[in-house]
């Protein structure tokens, strides 16, 4: 953000400040401990890492003896890669963090986010997807404007086209058209490669609350991975469906997460009036196993700079 | 009904996508030479605004559009965060790579020069061959830049390859497909999600 004059560049920051001491005392509440992340991560690590983002996005730094580091480009990874030095897996981990990232942007400009966030560790299945989605639409609601959770599962649609044997470009080619809603694309798409009439031809439908959605996938023939991701959306679905949140759930089986270590369930908060998403995350217990201990992991994140201004607004215009 | 903003490129693709509402409760009666921008439909419910093609993608992802009609070369060459929903079936054409005869061979070893309105699009599709290139961005009359030796090859958008044959090029190797697409901004998606199913129905011709 920038300010003309440093009335308004302090008001914010008290603002904002009082937003993420709120949101704190939330997450400590609940029984998170604060982490902080490392600020520098070595270049060569992050390059060789597996679920990299684009390297070319990354700030570099030089240190003294003219080593690269970048400055941290994600949080989940940063802390995953502090906890599992000193964590053997027992029991549950609960930890929150508050903290920017940094991303080189079109002219030569830095963009610093700040984000807020949990991570659950080690938590029983339904148990931990049902606490961190409670939690994001909890934070949904205290912005005090209409609000949706994106709600689907990366196993079900995965599982499908492991079954298929769909690998390599082919599938991440029917990943991005489905990532994309392009319903034409898919159609052609699946014709070339002869599995028209196949469950991802209405993919694109299963999409709304969370009840007709699941009636609607059952109808399909699945293997066993399928029916154990909807298996777990169901149980989710029991637990929210008498709360008040169950309005603002949506599920959509058609959801690809942009983030390739996700293996579960995914999520996203949009709130009325903004264009992305203010909230996101979701299960990767895939990605715990890189760090030499398979567990449970849920986590989500929170942009704290775009709460922080529709919060203003909000307080403005009442 | 929710108010929903739907932006058209300005010229023929826009103005063929907005008579695909014609019939329907969200048509607008509009003079052709009208300078204004921005137009609703009688009911009130749906605002049209428009503007250049190359932008649409732009207001689409910003959230100030729900909905756009642009064509997919825009969408090749901006790579934006929308979801595509509809391929509207007209406007079809391909990108190519045009040039004279052997134009393009004979470059192998050397710098290909390329002149192209879409600079991003050309360096994706040369990412991984194994060809040096050097991108000269231009405006308009990309068909000039091989005649001038300006450039070794173009890559446009080729509809019937009169343009090129009246040039003396011809087609050297056909790239994407290229039509008018209905884009949608993510949140908007959600949050409109019936009445931008209802567009769908009332846009998909090819059903």
């Amino acid at each position: 953000m920038r300010f003309t004059t440093i009335d308004e560049e302090l008001t914010v920051t008290k603002f904002k400040k009082a937003i993420e001491r709120e949101i704190e005392g939330y997450f400590e509440g609940m029984g998170f401990n604060l982490i902080e992340p490392r600020i520098f991560q070595k270049y060569d690590e992050y390059v060789n890492s597996e679920h990299k983002q684009d390297s070319t996005k990354t700030v570099k730094v030089l240190s003294g003896n003219s080593r690269i580091f970048i400055l941290r480009p994600d949080i989940t990874i940063n802390v995953l890669a502090e906890i599992f030095s000193k964590w053997d897996g027992e029991p549950p981990l609960k930890v929150y963090y508050n903290s920017t990232v940094y991303q080189n942007r079109p002219g030569g400009k830095i963009l610093e986010n700040h984000q807020m966030g949990i991570e659950y560790l080690g938590a029983e299945i339904p148990r931990g997807d049902i606490e961190a989605l409670d939690m994001a639409s909890n934070i949904m609601a205290s912005i005090g404007r209409p609000y949706i959770i994106e709600l689907g599962s990366s196993k079900y649609l995965d599982s499908y086209l492991d079954e298929m044997k769909l690998v390599g470009p082919e599938r991440a080619e029917l990943k991005d058209l489905i990532a994309k809603k392009n319903r034409h694309g898919l159609r052609s798409k699946l014709r070339e490669l002869k599995i028209d009439g196949s469950i991802l031809e209405n993919i694109l439908d299963m999409q709304g609350h969370m009840e007709e959605v699941i009636e609607m996938a059952k109808k399909y023939e699945m293997n066993k991975d399928m029916g154990l991701a909807l298996e777990k959306l169901t149980k989710i679905k029991d637990y929210f469906v008498d709360k008040e949140v169950y309005e603002n759930i949506r599920l959509d089986l058609s959801m690809v997460p942009n983030l390739d270590y996700y293996d579960g369930i995914v999520f996203k908060g949009y709130c009325l009036g903004n264009s992305t998403r203010i909230l996101s995350g979701g299960r990767y217990d895939k990605l715990t196993e890189e760090f030499g201990l398979k567990v449970s992991a849920i986590g989500f994140m929170i942009d704290m700079d775009q709460i922080t201004s529709i919060r203003m607004g909000e307080k403005s215009n009442g | 009904m929710d108010r929903i903003t739907i932006a058209i490129a300005k010229g023929r693709l826009g103005d063929e996508g907005l008579s695909l509402f014609n019939n329907s409760d969200m048509e607008i009666v509009r003079d052709k030479d009208s300078r204004k921008l921005v137009f609703s439909d009688a009911g009130g419910g749906t605002k049209y605004i428009f503007v250049k093609p190359s932008d649409v993608v732009t207001y689409v992802e910003k959230g100030v559009a729900d909905l756009g009609i642009v064509g997919k070369d825009i969408m090749l060459e901006e790579d934006k965060d929308v979801y595509e929903i509809l391929d509207l079936n007209y406007g079809k054409c391909r990108f190519a790579i045009a040039g004279f005869r052997n134009s393009y061979n004979k470059k192998k070893d050397g710098v290909l020069r390329i002149a192209s309105k879409y600079p991003n699009y050309v360096q994706s599709i040369f990412e991984n061959r194994n060809q040096r290139i050097e991108i000269i961005k231009l405006n308009g009359s990309v068909e000039l830049a091989p005649l001038i030796d300006l450039s070794d090859v173009i890559v446009d958008i080729v509809e019937t390859g009169n343009t090129l044959r009246d040039n003396g090029l011809e087609v050297l190797e056909e790239l994407d497909y290229i039509s008018a697409r209905l884009i949608a901004n993510k949140a908007s998606y959600r949050f409109k999600y019936q009445i931008i199913k209802k567009i769908e129905k009332i846009l998909d011709v090819s059903r």
